[in-house]
């Protein structure tokens, strides 16, 4: 799936408080992302498996 | 159609441009813009907020390049017609609680959106302008269909320029009126931090959309990780954007502004008037407003708006504007309660009045390049324009004229308490031109007078005036 770019700079803070202010409800996806952070950091996530 | 002419304070979304032309406001579209119209036009959100008066009514004028306005075809995949606001404003020129109603609209309409897989794109003032003392959402170009997995793409643009506005008025007494009109984007995340203290923090909303804020962008600077991609990755739902947008709803609502005694609440509207005078005051008004109807009229120096309600009744749009916040926000709040749509309470100071502002200085105009008015009411103004603001007073009388406006104005003379007030915290000689003589004949030189007459105080006098051709 394609990132499409909106007109205005979301701000990577700003997007990240989203995550944050949205608490236990967040919590799963906050995990997430950290984990595929974390394979990606060693190598161990999907290479190329997204077009995005 | 005849040639129109492309609004430049629109130029931001490529997607949808706003034109006027014949006196009629028009949206162009993109291809993009024409799905996003499609999406909201077919939407309860349109249809609901459109008859509650929330959004500006809007209709497709033309499809496919039909009978578009001369020169602004190319690009153009349809043409959206507004109804057109009476007076566009700013919100450097709005009080607290217009502020506080113009986000609340902001996160009503946006929570309704995000019910039908919608979404408003940004989160800027300036897509409110106002019916009275309602306010109206005018930018239909702002709802885009939502993009499974995105964020609020706006939420930082909407601490800028409405949260942080608020929570520094509300908490810190700061007017954020200068402020924006200094800066146009608003007030960053870290500038609203510096102005935090340590018990702010524990104030509602500071800790999380503040400090944080401005903490995580501050770490998040100079990263180039594809956050907006990662969250859509990890699953981001929209139910966290929902849960975000309730949370300010409530925090919002409860934040008050209690300003202190200003110059005018201190001493309550009118005590320096006897009742007869009041009365006889309010009659004259009352005659040259009866004399027709009137498209825009202003009153300068509005005070508790007695006299706005008086020319509303013959006239479309009263634009009542005071150079102090608390009484215009007062006025604001009695208007609401009433439910008027035909006066618009506005914080302007006509010493300094509201300048062209933006990119080329377009995209913000000056107050009077946004329609002048047919009548002026200018009561209880001069002396402080002259005295207080040291402007001289042909010099305002000459602006006056300027704007081709039948004038009624009221002359306080040297002898009246207000301006002796005014006059004793002045090096004696200083305002040798305030005079009722010298303001009769400068006045007579650049209008004709049609009538005056002296208050039964006896130290005031009124003048209805038409500009000399």
């Amino acid at each position: 799936m394609q990132t499409v770019l909106a007109y205005l700079d979301p701000g990577s803070g700003s997007m990240l408080l989203q995550l944050l202010l949205g608490g236990a409800a967040a919590a799963g996806i906050g995990l997430k992302m950290t984990w595929r952070r974390v394979l990606g950091f060693l190598h161990l996530g999907k290479k190329h498996s997204d077009p995005a | 159609m005849s040639a129109a002419t492309i609004e430049p304070g629109s130029f931001r979304d490529p997607h949808s441009r706003v034109v006027e032309a014949d006196g009629q406001v028009l949206r162009l579209l993109s291809e993009q813009g024409l799905r996003d119209w499609n999406a909201l036009a077919t939407s309860e959100l349109f249809r609901g907020s459109v008859a509650e008066g929330k959004l500006v009514g809007t209709e497709i004028e033309a499809e496919g390049g039909a009978d578009l306005p001369d020169g602004l075809v190319d690009g153009a995949a349809a043409v959206l017609r507004h109804e057109v606001v009476p007076f566009v404003s700013y919100p450097y020129e709005w009080t607290f609680a217009m502020l506080k109603d113009a986000t609340l609209l902001q996160l009503e309409l946006l929570r309704r959106a995000l019910d039908e897989d919608l979404l408003l794109k940004d989160s800027s003032p300036y897509n409110v302008q106002w019916r009275g003392a309602q306010p109206v959402f005018i930018d239909v170009g702002s709802f885009e269909a939502l993009r499974k997995g995105e964020p609020w793409v706006g939420y930082r643009q909407f601490c800028m320029l409405f949260l942080y506005p608020l929570l520094l008025q509300a908490y810190k007494g700061m007017p954020f009126q200068p402020w924006l009109r200094g800066s146009l984007d608003g007030i960053e995340p870290q500038e609203c931090r510096e102005l935090m203290s340590f018990r702010d923090l524990f104030r509602s909303g500071v800790l999380g959309h503040v400090l944080l804020h401005a903490r995580l962008e501050r770490r998040n600077a100079d990263s180039n990780r594809d956050v907006k991609g990662e969250l859509r990755k990890a699953g981001f739902k929209k139910e966290l954007i929902v849960a975000n947008v309730k949370r300010l709803e409530r925090l919002v609502g409860k934040l008050e502004w209690r300003p202190g005694a200003s110059e005018w609440s201190d001493y309550g509207p009118r005590k320096h008037y006897t009742d007869a005078a009041s009365e006889q005051k309010d009659e004259f008004v009352r005659r040259v407003a009866a004399e027709r109807n009137w498209g825009l009229a202003w009153d300068l120096g509005c005070n508790d708006g007695r006299f706005s309600r008086i020319v509303a009744e013959h006239a479309r749009t009263v634009i009542a504007m005071d150079a102090d916040a608390a009484v215009v926000d007062g006025l604001y709040r009695s208007l609401r309660a009433d439910g008027d749509t035909s006066i618009l309470p506005l914080y302007v100071d006509v010493v300094d009045p509201s300048p062209a502002l933006g990119w080329r200085g377009e995209e913000r105009r000056t107050l009077s390049d946004r329609g002048t008015p047919e009548l002026t009411l200018c009561l209880a103004l001069i002396h402080h324009v002259a005295i207080s603001g040291n402007v001289p007073v042909r010099d305002f009388l000459g602006w006056l004229r300027s704007l081709e406006t039948k004038l009624v104005i009221e002359f306080p003379t040297t002898d009246d308490p207000l301006v002796q007030r005014l006059l004793a915290r002045k090096q004696e000689g200083t305002h040798p031109d305030y005079e009722r003589g010298y303001f009769e004949r400068s006045l007579g030189e650049l209008f004709d007078v049609a009538s005056s007459e002296e208050l039964s105080s006896g130290t005031r006098i009124l003048y209805v005036a038409q500009p000399k051709v």
